[in-house]
C-alpha cells in the first residue's frame, strides 16, 4: 500500500524525468572565476582581491595593490631582496613538479631574457613568463588542476605551498583579451605566481598557407621551427628547457639593446661577476643619466664604475 | 739767482714799475746756461716765434718745470701768437671732402684712386685674373673632391668604427652569457693534418675546405676527383650542412667518415642533434606533420635512418675550428689577396669581430648574416627590423684590415681584465714611455688578423674576399659545388662542380 502510494507520488515525476526536459526555472549560469577565497585560504584573513573592477569573464583576478600578486594570499608588496628570493623559489618548484609530472615546459619573455645574460631571474621582474605545449596543458587540465604541492627549499623557513590552477577557458582558443593566461602557479604564501601560457596551432594562418604557425592567446605569433625542437639548459641551477631560436626571438620581442645594454632599470651588469648589480644610492644613479659619466666607457669592467655598493 | 731775485723783487714794496720792454730785453740778455744735471735735453725745443704749433709736428712731451729751471718758453706766451694759422693747410683737409661729394667718397668714379676703378683696374689686369682663375679652379676641386671621395670615405670609416667603440652604446655583444653549446665548442685542427707542419716536411699535404653539401653525395664524389683528392696527403674540412634537403644524406655521412673529414656543426646538424634527445632512443611512432611541421618531420625521418655512428659523428662536431697559420706561407706585407697565410677559423654561418671567440653565441655562430651597427649583435636576416644592420663579413674585414695595417684599436671595446690592465698600464705611461718601449722593449703580444671560412649563406654564392671566404655556392637548389684548395705555400685554388636541383 505504502509502496504504491509513493510510486504514485513519484511516477509524474520520475515520467517528466525519462521524458525529458523539465519544466524547472533556468538557473543563471554563474561566469567562471578562481576558487572561491574561503576554500583557499592560508593565512590571511580577508581577500585582497577586486574583482569589481574586472570583467565579468576574467577569471584570474590580481590583487588590488598590483597586478604581480594573488589577492587571496598576499595582502602586501614584499621588498626587493624577499622578492628575489621568492621568485627564485616559485621557478625552482615549477620546474621540478612539471618535470615530475611530465609536462613539456619552456621559459619565455622576460625570464628567458634573464637566462641570456646569466641564467638567472632578472632582479627588478616582479613576474615569471613559461610557456606550455597544448598537450601538457590539456594534461594539467585534466589531472593536476587545483593541486597543491608542498616544498621544503632550503633557505626558507618552513615548507611552502604551491598551488596550480589551470583556467578553464584554456579550451578556448580564440585570442581573449580577459583570459589570456591559461593556468597559474601560486605561492600560497606571499601571493607571487607564475604565468603559464600554452602555445597553440594557428589554424587561420595555417590554412591561408603560413606553414608552422603557432599563436599564444596573449597576441604572441611565432613558428614552430623557432621554438621546436627544445634545447635543454639550466635555470637558477635547476634544468630547463628553451626555445630553439632563442636569441632571435629575444631580439625580435626585446631589440637589440636589451640583449647588450649593461645599464637597465637602475641595475647595472657586472661582466666579471655575471650578475646584475643594483646601482642603490643616488650618487650612483645619476651616473646613468644621458650625459653622465657612466654614459661613456662603460665596457671597461667595472673599474671605472662604482664597485658594489652591497 | 739774480732773475729769480728779480723776479721776487717785483713784488718788493718799492712797487717800482718797470715797462714790459724794459723786462723783456733785460730776460732775454740774461738767459741762463745750459743745465748741467745728467738727462739734461740738448737742446731745448726749439720754438721760434711766429710759427705755429700744427699737429703735424712731433709731439713733444709736456715737460715739467723745475725749480729754477727757464726755458725758452718763460718768455711770455703772447709774444709767440701769430696769425699765420689762417694760411696754412689743416691735414684733415685732404679726407674731408665738399659736403657735394660726400656720398661718392670711395666710390667716385670720377677719382683713380676710387674702388671701382680700383676694382676694374685689377680685374683688367692679366695677373689677377690668372690667380682668379687658378683660385676657382682648386675651390671647386676641393669641393667636389671632399664632397665625392673624403666625406663618403670618411663616412663610412666612422659608421664601421662606431660598432666597437663604448662612448656609442651602453654596452656590447660578448658581454652576456648567451646561449650554450653541447659539445666542443673551439677545437684546433690535428697537427699533423697541417700542410707543412711537423709531420709534413716537404709540404706535400693539402687542405680542402667545401661548402654546404646537404647530401649530395654525386657531386661531392665528382668535386674531390677534380680536385684530385688522396687520402693520404689530402684532408677534408666541411664547412657544416652535410646533411638534410639533399637526396643521399646518409651516403654523405658515411663518406665523410671515410675519408675521416672534420667539419663544423652547421644550424641543420643542431636541429637534428637537439631532435635525436627526444625521437631516438624512442618506440614512439613519429608525430604527424600537422602536429609538428615539415622541417621537423624531414628531421625525424632522416634521424630514424642515421647509424649510432653516425650520430657520433655529428656530436662530435665543433663549433669552430681553428687552424694555425701555414710555417711555409709567406707573410709579405704585398702578397696577393688569394694568398693565406695567418689562422683560419672554419665556422658554419660567422663570427663577430674582435669579440672573443668563447664569448660568442653559438645559435649565432650558426645562423648569422648581418650584423647591427652600432651594438654589433649578430641577426640570422640579412636586414633586421631596425633596419641599421651591415653583412658581417663587411666589418670583418675592414676590421682585419686594420689589424693587418698595424693601425691601433685603442679605445675599442674590452673584455678581459688582462686587456683592460694593459690599456691602463700604457695610458699611465705617457708618449715617452710608449716611445721607449717601442724601441727597446720586448713588444707586447698584438692581435693579428684572421681569415673567416664559412658557409650557410647560399644566396649570397661564392663570396672570396681579403679575410672572409664563403663556400656556399648553392648546391642542393641547382647551384654549384665549390672547394677552396690550400697547399703548403699558402696558396689557394677555387674549384666547382655544377649541381642538380633537388630542391623542387
Amino acid at each position: 500500500m505504502k509502496i504504491a502510494l509513493g510510486v504514485l507520488i513519484c511516477f509524474p515525476v520520475l515520467v517528466r524525468c525519462i521524458i525529458g526536459l523539465p519544466k524547472v526555472p533556468d538557473i543563471p549560469k554563474l561566469p567562471k572565476r578562481d576558487a572561491p577565497f574561503q576554500d583557499v585560504r592560508t593565512r590571511l584573513h580577508r581577500t585582497h582581491q577586486d574583482a569589481d573592477e574586472d570583467s565579468p569573464e576574467k577569471y584570474f583576478h590580481e590583487s588590488t595593490f598590483h597586478q604581480h600578486y594573488d589577492g587571496r594570499f598576499a595582502d602586501k608588496k614584499l621588498n626587493y631582496d624577499d622578492r628575489r628570493k621568492h621568485l627564485t623559489a616559485l621557478i625552482q618548484t615549477y620546474l621540478s613538479s612539471m618535470n615530475d609530472i611530465g609536462a613539456e615546459t619552456w621559459i619565455m619573455h622576460g625570464s628567458l631574457l634573464g637566462w641570456w645574460w646569466n641564467r638567472k631571474i632578472l632582479p627588478w621582474d616582479s613576474d615569471l613568463d613559461v610557456m606550455v605545449s597544448e598537450k601538457s596543458i590539456h594534461h594539467l587540465a585534466q589531472y593536476y588542476n587545483m593541486t597543491v604541492h608542498h616544498y621544503q627549499l632550503p633557505g626558507l623557513d618552513e615548507g611552502r605551498d604551491y598551488m596550480l590552477e589551470v583556467n578553464p577557458h584554456y579550451t578556448n582558443d580564440s585570442v581573449e583579451s580577459a583570459n589570456k593566461i591559461d593556468a597559474r602557479w601560486i605561492d600560497t604564501d606571499t601571493g607571487l605566481f607564475i604565468d603559464i601560457t600554452t602555445l597553440r596551432r594557428n589554424k587561420t594562418a595555417q590554412a591561408q598557407g603560413i606553414e608552422g604557425a603557432m599563436m599564444v592567446k596573449d597576441k604572441h605569433h611565432y613558428l614552430y621551427d623557432d621554438i621546436f625542437p627544445l634545447r635543454e639548459t639550466k635555470f637558477e641551477g635547476f634544468p630547463v628547457k628553451v626555445p630553439f631560436a632563442y636569441s632571435e626571438l629575444l631580439v625580435e620581442e626585446y631589440g637589440e639593446r636589451a640583449l647588450t645594454q649593461m645599464f637597465f632599470e637602475n641595475h647595472r651588469f657586472d661582466p666579471e661577476k655575471q650578475e646584475w648589480v643594483p646601482l642603490r644610492y643616488a650618487a650612483d644613479q645619476h651616473r646613468l643619466l644621458p650625459n653622465g659619466p657612466l654614459s661613456h666607457g662603460t665596457s671597461y669592467w667595472g673599474r671605472r664604475l662604482p664597485s658594489d655598493p652591497g | 739767482m739774480p732773475p729769480q731775485q728779480e723776479m721776487e723783487g717785483q713784488d718788493d714794496s718799492e712797487g717800482r714799475e718797470r715797462s714790459l720792454s724794459e723786462w723783456r730785453t733785460k730776460l732775454q740778455t740774461s738767459l741762463p746756461k745750459r743745465p748741467d744735471w745728467p738727462g739734461a735735453p740738448r737742446d731745448l725745443p726749439h720754438v721760434s716765434p711766429g710759427q705755429p704749433y700744427t699737429s703735424h709736428d712731433a709731439y713733444q712731451p709736456p715737460r715739467t718745470l723745475r725749480h729754477g729751471d727757464y726755458t725758452k718758453q718763460s718768455a711770455p706766451l703772447i709774444d709767440q701768437v701769430s696769425n699765420r694759422w689762417r694760411g696754412t693747410e689743416k691735414a684733415s683737409t685732404v679726407y674731408v671732402s665738399e659736403p657735394e661729394d660726400h656720398e661718392l667718397r670711395f666710390c667716385d668714379l670720377e677719382d683713380e684712386g676710387s674702388c671701382p676703378n680700383t676694382i676694374r683696374d685689377l680685374v683688367r689686369s692679366r695677373r689677377l685674373r690668372r690667380m682668379l682663375a687658378v683660385f676657382l679652379v682648386a675651390a671647386v676641386m676641393l669641393y667636389y673632391g671632399w664632397k665625392w671621395y673624403l666625406q663618403p670615405r670618411l663616412q663610412e670609416e666612422w659608421s664601421f668604427k662606431q660598432g666597437f667603440l663604448p662612448a656609442r652604446s651602453n654596452g656590447t655583444y660578448g658581454i652576456a652569457r648567451a646561449g650554450d653549446f653541447e659539445g666542443t665548442a673551439i677545437q684546433w685542427l690535428d697537427s699533423s693534418l697541417i700542410p707543412g707542419g711537423e709531420a709534413d716536411r716537404e709540404g706535400k699535404r693539402r687542405l680542402v675546405f667545401v661548402g654546404d653539401i646537404h647530401g649530395c653525395k654525386k657531386e661531392l664524389l665528382h668535386l674531390l676527383e677534380k680536385v684530385g683528392f688522396d687520402v693520404k696527403t689530402d684532408h677534408l674540412i666541411a664547412t657544416g650542412d652535410t646533411v638534410s634537403k639533399g637526396p643521399d644524406n646518409v651516403g654523405v655521412l658515411d663518406e665523410l667518415i671515410r675519408l675521416k673529414a672534420d667539419s663544423v656543426r652547421g644550424n641543420h646538424e643542431d636541429r637534428l642533434l637537439e631532435a635525436a634527445k627526444t625521437i631516438l632512443g624512442t618506440n614512439l611512432s613519429p608525430q604527424s606533420v600537422a602536429a609538428t611541421s615539415q622541417g621537423y618531420a624531414k628531421d625525424a625521418t632522416l634521424l630514424k635512418q642515421l647509424k649510432p655512428k653516425h650520430v657520433r659523428y655529428l656530436r662530435d662536431m665543433p663549433l669552430m675550428l681553428r687552424i694555425p697559420a701555414l710555417p711555409h706561407a709567406s707573410t709579405a706585407r704585398h702578397q696577393h689577396k688569394d694568398r693565406v697565410a695567418e689562422d683560419v677559423i672554419v665556422v658554419h654561418a660567422g663570427v663577430v669581430p674582435h669579440v672573443p671567440l668563447e664569448k660568442q653565441d653559438p645559435y649565432f655562430v650558426m645562423n648569422m648574416r648581418s650584423i647591427d651597427d652600432r651594438t654589433h649583435l649578430p641577426s640570422a636576416l640579412r636586414e633586421t627590423k631596425r633596419g641599421k644592420s651591415r653583412p658581417w663579413m663587411e666589418i670583418w674585414n675592414w676590421y682585419n684590415d686594420r689589424l693587418f695595417r698595424g693601425r691601433s684599436l685603442k679605445g675599442f671595446h674590452l673584455y678581459t681584465t688582462a686587456e683592460y690592465e694593459d690599456e691602463q698600464a700604457s695610458e699611465s705611461q705617457g708618449w715617452l714611455g710608449s716611445l721607449w718601449d717601442g724601441l727597446f722593449g720586448k713588444g707586447k703580444a698584438k692581435m693579428t688578423p684572421q681569415i673567416v671560412v664559412y658557409g650557410h649563406d647560399s644566396k649570397a654564392g661564392l663570396q672570396m674576399h681579403r679575410w672572409s671566404k664563403g663556400l656556399d655556392s648553392g648546391c642542393v637548389a641547382g647551384g654549384k659545388l665549390t672547394a677552396l684548395v690550400l697547399d703548403a705555400s699558402g696558396k689557394t685554388e677555387v674549384v666547382q662542380v655544377g649541381c642538380k636541383n633537388y630542391k623542387a
